[in-house]
């Protein structure tokens, strides 16, 4: 996800590809959400989207491997019935999932089953199974940049076949009325003729051409070292979308730092341990990622112990502030009373973390500008600072830049 | 500067005369073109050097070369512009390309987070710092684990949180890379089990064959560690202890066996003396303990309290002590002794006891006044010595008895224990080895190889042993000729106990796990390593607890069971139990026949009657000795500066280029030599940085090193000193890195005289080398110049009128004459918040520097080398500024006759003889109306709400228009990359083990860019923020900056101003109007730091004292 593209030219740049695709692309995309939705609150607990096992078999291309759909309809509403009806692929699956049984959906909708059917036949083999669901435009494949040039090509040729055209038609209708043939004048002459035409048109365009490449660049510049969007991947895909999301684990439990410190810190692996030693299969990547806390843990899940050597989990740090910005998490959280999400993003509903913010200076001031300073008519530190401020802006919000939160340094030193 | 055409006109002008130089002349100003003034003594002189450098733009050839870097890319000699072109090209090219990409930053959390630790947050630990020499309970600040800043721990009821410069410095000696990481046998790397098997083999085999075995150590006080040592004797019963320190007191512990029956060194309590006489001891420098805390207490003054101590110091060197007396008498060193001999001649005629024979000396009135003075403050007074004579210091201890100091200011029942060498011990020691007498010896916490003096030739005699072994934590002089070194850990890595008096016990733990370990490599603590050699396999851990349990915990009432005493002192570091160890007092108890009880009244008892002494004729003895001690033409002083010590932090950077207090020299040692006698002898007066010192050979019994010579105003005529603990060329890398090694070694000319050892030498013959060298120091201008930047007065003129030496800045208007204060140009900052300030007592200061090591680890201020600083690029952010009085002053101009642009002239030149000397600690003054703010372009540097002169380094670019505007030159501009540029490897930051020490709080600066003092912001965001977080208003004390919490004098006092209940705004409510100042407060910039005159208790007006100055 390196890209040298900032936010707004990335955004300009999917409006372009949106406009330009919206009449190619037709996702049923309401009832195909709604599957997923359904997929993981019933199926996802035991089947995984990919081809690894977790209770029951992966579901990668599992609208291949069965004999119809009518067959994966019964079998989804009742795969006893199914059984016992001695049909020989169930008894097949049965016998190589050691007999452990599918539980009957019988309270769901036939329409439900059927956009699960569909559902299903999406899960075709995928390259790079380690990051899910909420991918961005940028990553499908087509990129947009050779996409708007191809156009403009494509463009070019059509006008260039027009001029044929029309000079050829120009020709024949001169012939007719015996007017001579008119010399074939090359593009570009007669880009030059139309110039020398519209000397002042054409000045105008280079100027906007000229300000426009100047703008880009600024953009662009402007664009560095912002990285809205970053979303590397991790060496353990932890989804915020189950721990925080599905399981409504408080963010300050493994983030403990939050509260009492400059750094939110990321929790150690004996965190993870304090649940993770009960639950070793997850619903989207199975044993395979929760092993991985197992092994940066020491813990041997067989024997049920501490045996094996200790190796540190490297992350990769997504919202970086640069080194010389103070930033305090316990002074956002704790006396700011911010909710993490602010900067932070819903993390609720992403599975791979993502960079939401730009994390630039503005972005810090803009907010500080406009966000009052909470408790400081109660809390007993700010009562002198109060009083003065309250006389001096009468009735105004007191925000922070009032208290001299947009002073260099208050976070630069 | 001075103008010989019309010399008239100048004098009228009374202008200081700072460079203006070419300016005027250019300008035209009529009549004044025709002045000439010139920039210094070389256009005087009109020297080649000077023309060759007249007409070029620079002062020296741009160091292209230098910045491009690789060696191999300019091989032709010669970088053109097409290259420098192409590199410029390129790196913008690269940098920009670079700039494109996402750097991965990694975070790797704990496996498991200790318990104590929330990443981002500090933990401090109480522990103990003593090195065999200083003593100081501490508090480690440690972040995630890495030991970053040392302050003093003022539960000790010894220190009471003072620590020096050297304790502060020594965090960054725990990740020094020259340590070593292993054990090392026959200069191979070996394995602890392989090591410890041939050495217990080894000493065993000495044992059986009846061998004797030696333990050389410098001083322990530690009673587990002397445990251990019982141990060890126990099963090698051939084994000795013998005690040697590098500086040692023996001379007061035999003087004090001859008169008490008590070979002891008793505790000096400064802060009960009314009169303080020091005989060249430096008492607030290198002087047995930390003394500072104590004497300051009776030099604080106000208009309530308008009473100070009276300190006289008879010295040859300018020392620290002797600049902060009231009446400095220079005298040579064969004088001291005489002095001493003098003085009790004096005090007896008053007392009617009998004199001792006495030589005529120079300064005998000012002793007859001092004995006067001393009797009529009986039990109020105290004299001290530095000489390590037994005979001087059995006259000095008759003094003090005549004085009525014992029991009131020398205690002797609850003696030091700090000091513990025995000279005479270690000389015959060395005799032994030499003799091959000695099997094998065990070295401990102790150089010898490198500090025993030259005549007792103890390198020779160390190598005649048959088994070395050494528990250095380096291969310094004496570990690198060992057959073993078994690495110690460094303290802050280490268990320990300590006992530094009676009553007294710290604990040192560890504040970092082994930075070296290993399964068999690493370092280890060497009381372990005499365990297990001895046969224990206890950790040592476990064995002070036991030690403690036995010894420490039935002396104290306090704790019903010994865990909860453990604990509690384990946290408060430093404990007092009852009455101290009974076990040493009942040892002795039979030899201690003073009957101290008789003493504590404070009357005057004849000595015969309290005190079991020796007859008088010892007394007679030693005065006719002192009387026959004759000196040539130069006699040396040999001293310890304040940054170095005895040289066991020699490679600390920090340390090195930390300035000394007197001399204002870094990164080196040297001669220090009267001015007059300089002059006499033709050597360069260095009126300048760039003119280099002329190099001296020292000749003393034959052995001789050269050094440099500079110019010391104040040094006693007919002596030279030089300072110890220099010219270490095993001590580590850092003599690599910097080129050469540090200095030279002053040690071999210590004499070793009557069983002691004699700091100094009386026939020294000093000699030109031809040759010069280069000196760094970092204070240029020597004197104040006649301006009001240091206010001082008499104690007599501050009686009358506490505002007597601070005269207000008047500006004449137009209209009308006003304070300077009351004219403001610009609009007021609003303060609606805090509204920091810093007061500093000058009084109080003296100048110890412990502030600027504190600023330094706190703010991670770089270590820029001695070239630098000789082109004044120091980085400290906070710096002590020593000026030197002068003998011209307006006075003596009008009197004498003289023109104002010779008496500027003159005033420039220090007083040579014994000039009056003050202490200034300058950092920004965060200036309400800055000059530096409103120059920056690009608002780098600006105004806080809260009255801070804050900087954002991401913001500077380098123009450096602010340090140019800045009156107070306290700008401090990164000229290199100092922690990535290989010219400076010796920046702790540029070391994968030194850059642990940086404060994680303090942004690392780059080249390019300006800095200066915060007032440690970061400390105030962090007090204000747990003031929020407690939803409490901040009180004074929640917020402490780096430089006011370590001063041991508590001269720098940080607050609130706006808080009326701080200490800060009372103290300059109450001062306003007397001793406090501004600054240069003319300039209308409105500094927030303000200082508090100083008041010296002299007789008359300074100026005065300053003209009537005895020698």
């Amino acid at each position: 996800m390196n890209t040298i593209f900032n936010s707004a030219q990335r955004r300009f740049l999917s409006i372009i590809y949106l406009l330009f695709l919206s009449s190619l692309l037709n996702l049923n995309s309401a009832s195909a959400q709604d599957a997923e939705k359904t997929f993981k609150l019933y199926c996802g607990v035991c089947h995984s989207t990919g081809a690894n096992k977790l209770v029951g078999p992966g579901l990668e291309g599992v609208s291949k491997r069965v004999p119809s759909d009518a067959w994966m309809t019964k079998w989804i509403k009742n795969s006893q019935e199914v059984i016992q009806s001695g049909d020989v692929y169930g008894k097949k699956i049965l016998k190589e999932n050691n007999g452990v049984g599918m539980p009957p959906f019988v309270f769901l909708k036939d329409e439900d089953i059927a956009s699960l059917v569909t559902f299903t036949k999406t899960l075709t083999k995928k390259e790079g199974t380690a990051s899910k669901g909420t991918d961005t435009g940028s990553k499908k494949g087509v990129n947009p940049i050779a996409l708007l040039l191809g156009i403009i090509a494509v463009l070019i040729i059509i006008i260039g076949v027009l001029r044929g055209i029309k000079h050829s038609l120009k020709n024949i209708q001169n012939e007719k009325q015996g007017i001579p043939k008119e010399e074939a004048v090359g593009p570009w002459k007669e880009v030059k003729m139309w110039i020398g035409l519209h000397k002042r048109i054409t000045a105008v365009l280079i100027l906007f051409f000229i300000g426009g490449l100047l703008s880009a660049c600024w953009y662009a510049l402007m664009g560095i070292g912002v990285y809205t969007g970053y979303q590397p991947s991790q060496p353990l895909s932890f989804s915020h979308k189950i721990h925080a999301g599905a399981n409504a684990i408080n963010c300050v439990y493994c983030h403990s730092g939050a509260e009492k410190s400059k750094t939110a810190g990321l929790p150690s692996v004996s965190i993870c341990m304090n649940c993770h030693k009960g639950i070793s299969k997850g619903p989207i990547t199975g044993t395979v990622e929760i092993a991985k806390i197992y092994d940066a843990a020491g813990w041997d899940p067989n024997l049920g112990a501490y045996t094996k050597p200790q190796k540190p989990v490297q992350w990769v740090k997504v919202n970086v502030l640069a080194d010389f910005v103070f930033f305090s998490h316990q002074l956002h959280v704790v006396i700011g009373k911010q909710a993490c999400a602010a900067c932070h993003g819903d993390l609720k509903t992403m599975d791979a973390v993502k960079q939401v913010q730009p994390l630039t200076m503005v972005w810090c001031i803009n907010c500080h500008r406009t966000t009052e300073v909470p408790g400081i008519k109660d809390n007993p530190y700010y009562e002198s600072l109060h009083k003065k401020l309250a006389e001096k802006y009468k009735g105004q919000p007191i925000t922070v830049d009032k208290i001299g939160g947009i002073e260099c340094g208050k976070c630069h030193y | 500067m001075k103008n010989k055409k019309v010399k008239g006109r100048i004098e009228s002008l009374n202008i200081p005369p700072l460079s203006l130089g070419e300016g005027i002349k250019g300008r035209g100003l009529g009549d004044l073109t025709e002045i000439k003034y010139w920039k210094g003594l070389e256009e005087l002189n009109n020297s080649p050097g000077f023309v060759k450098k007249v007409n070029d733009e620079f002062a020296e050839q741009m160091p292209i070369d230098k910045f491009l870097g690789e060696d191999n890319l300019t091989l032709d000699n010669g970088t053109n512009r097409r290259d420098f072109l192409k590199f410029l090209g390129f790196s913008l090219t690269a940098a920009s390309l670079a700039a494109c990409e996402t750097p991965v930053n990694k975070v790797i959390p704990y496996v498991i987070t200790p318990e104590e630790i929330t990443p981002g947050n500090a933990n401090w630990y109480a522990s103990t710092y003593f090195d065999g020499k200083d003593y100081a309970p501490i508090l480690v600040k440690t972040r995630e684990g890495r030991p970053i800043k040392i302050s003093g721990n003022s539960l000790s009821k010894i220190t009471n949180g003072a620590v020096n410069c050297r304790v502060q410095a020594s965090v960054l000696s725990l990740y020094d890379s020259s340590r070593l990481t292993g054990p090392i046998a026959g200069g191979k790397a070996e394995t602890w089990q392989n090591a410890d098997k041939k050495i217990i083999s080894k000493l065993s085999a000495v044992c059986a064959k009846g061998g004797s075995i030696r333990i050389l150590s410098s001083s322990i006080i530690s009673p587990s560690t002397k445990a251990v040592i019982d141990d060890f004797v126990l099963k090698y019963p051939s084994a000795k202890l013998v005690t040697y320190d590098a500086v040692s007191f023996s001379g007061i512990t035999n003087a004090n066996a001859q008169t008490f029956g008590q070979g002891i060194i008793p505790t000096y309590h400064f802060e009960n003396a009314q009169i303080i006489v020091s005989i060249a001891a430096d008492f607030l420098g290198g002087w047995i303990e930390n003394f500072s805390m104590a004497y300051a207490k009776n030099r604080k003054v106000s208009k309530e309290k308008a009473v100070m101590s009276k300190h006289y110091q008879f010295e040859s060197n300018l020392s620290l002590t002797g600049a902060n007396a009231d009446e400095r008498i220079p005298v040579k060193v064969s004088e001291q002794g005489k002095a001493a001999v003098n003085l009790f001649n004096a005090v007896a005629k008053i007392a009617g006891v009998s004199p001792l024979p006495s030589s005529e000396l120079q300064c005998d009135a000012v002793i007859s006044k001092i004995a006067g003075e001393l009797m009529a403050n009986k039990g109020k007074s105290i004299v001290i010595c530095g000489s390590n004579d037994t005979n001087i210091q059995l006259i000095i201890n008759e003094i003090n008895t005549l004085i009525g100091s014992y029991g009131k200011t020398i205690d002797l029942e609850n003696p030091s224990y700090l000091n513990k060498s025995n000279d005479k011990a270690f000389a015959d020691l060395t005799s032994e080895m030499a003799s091959g007498k000695v099997d094998a010896i065990i070295t401990y916490n102790t150089n010898p190889v490198y500090s025993a003096p030259a005549s007792l030739k103890f390198a020779e005699a160390y190598n005649k042993v048959g088994l070395r072994i050494s528990l250095a934590d380096r291969a310094d002089e004496t570990a690198s000729s060992a057959h073993y070194i078994c690495p110690d850990h460094h303290y802050l890595e280490s268990w320990n106990d300590f006992n530094p008096r009676k009553a007294h016990y710290s604990l040192a733990q560890p504040a970092i796990t082994p930075l070296f370990t290993g399964l068999n490599s690493g370092t280890r603590q060497a009381q372990e390593s005499l365990l297990i050699w001895a046969g224990n396999t206890s950790d040592y851990h476990s064995y002070i607890q036991k030690i403690w349990a036995e010894r420490v915990f039935p002396m104290q009432g306090k704790y019903m069971n010994f865990t909860e005493f453990w604990n509690n002192s384990l946290r408060d570091g430093a404990i007092e139990v009852g009455k101290g160890d009974a076990e040493e007092v009942k040892k002795d108890s039979l030899k201690f026949k003073i009957q101290s009880s008789k003493l504590k009244e404070g009357n005057l008892i004849p000595a015969q009657e309290t005190l079991n002494r020796k007859p008088e004729t010892n007394l007679r003895e030693a005065a006719k000795k002192i009387n026959a001690v004759m000196g040539g033409e130069f006699e040396l002083a040999l001293y310890e500066k304040t940054a170095i010590g005895n040289g066991n932090q020699a490679n600390n950077p920090w340390l090195q280029e930390l300035p000394d207090p007197i001399s204002k020299i870094t990164w080196d040692n040297y001669v220090t030599m009267s001015p007059v006698e300089m002059k006499k002898k033709g050597f360069n007066l260095m009126e300048s940085q760039d003119i280099e010192a002329s190099v001296v050979k020292v000749t003393v019994n034959g052995l001789t090193i050269e050094l440099p010579v500079i110019p010391q105003p104040g040094q006693a005529k007919g002596t030279v000193g030089i300072a110890l603990g220099y010219g270490r060329d095993k001590a580590g890398k850092l003599s690599i890195q910097t080129g050469s090694v540090i200095g030279k070694n002053a040690f071999p000319f210590v004499q070793f005289t009557e069983g002691t050892f004699i700091y100094s030498a009386l026939d020294v013959k000093i000699e030109s080398a031809a040759k010069t060298a280069k000196i760094a120091g970092t204070q240029i201008h020597h004197t104040l110049m006649g301006r009001d930047i240091v206010k001082e007065t008499s104690l007599e003129n501050y009686k009358k009128n506490p505002k007597s030496g601070n005269k207000d800045e008047i500006l004449v208007t137009q209209s009308v004459s006003k304070k300077a204060s009351s004219i403001d140009l610009w609009d007021e900052h609003e303060k609606p918040g805090h509204r920091w300030g810093i007061t500093i007592d000058l009084n109080s200061c003296i100048g110890c520097a412990a502030c600027v090591v504190s600023c330094t680890a706190e703010n991670n201020v770089a270590v820029v080398g001695k070239d630098q600083v000789m082109k004044t690029r120091e980085m400290h952010w906070l710096r002590i500024d020593r000026y030197y009085s002068s003998d011209m002053n307006e006075k003596t101009a009008d009197e004498e006759g003289i023109g104002r642009g010779n008496m500027y002239r003159e005033m420039e030149t220090p007083s040579a003889v014994n000039p009056k000397v003050v202490f200034q600690p300058m950092m920004c003054q965060h200036c309400n109306h800055a000059p530096c703010e409103t120059v920056c372009p690009v608002l780098a540097t600006n105004h806080s709400s809260e009255g801070l002169n804050t900087m954002a380094y991401n913001r500077c670019i380098g123009t450096r228009y602010c340090a140019n505007n800045c009156p107070y030159k306290v700008r401090r501009f990164n000229w290199f990359n100092y922690n990535g540029n290989s010219d400076f490897a010796f920046n702790p930051t540029q070391d994968d083990l030194g850059r642990m020490v940086l404060n994680p709080d303090v942004t690392i600066r780059s080249r390019g860019v300006m800095e200066k003092c915060s007032m440690c912001v970061q400390r105030i965001q962090a007090g204000k923020l747990d003031a929020k977080k407690a939803e409490r208003k901040l009180v004074d004390g929640d917020v402490n900056i780096a430089c006011a919490e370590v001063c041991p004098t508590n001269a720098i006092i940080f607050g609130d101003l706006n808080d009326a209940d701080s200490a800060i705004s009372k103290l300059r409510k109450q001062e306003a109007e007397e001793r406090n100042y501004f600054i240069l407060e003319e300039l209308g910039i409105k500094p927030t730091v303000s200082y508090l005159a100083k008041v010296r208790n002299c007789e008359g007006t300074i100026e005065e004292a300053k003209s009537n100055l005895p020698g």
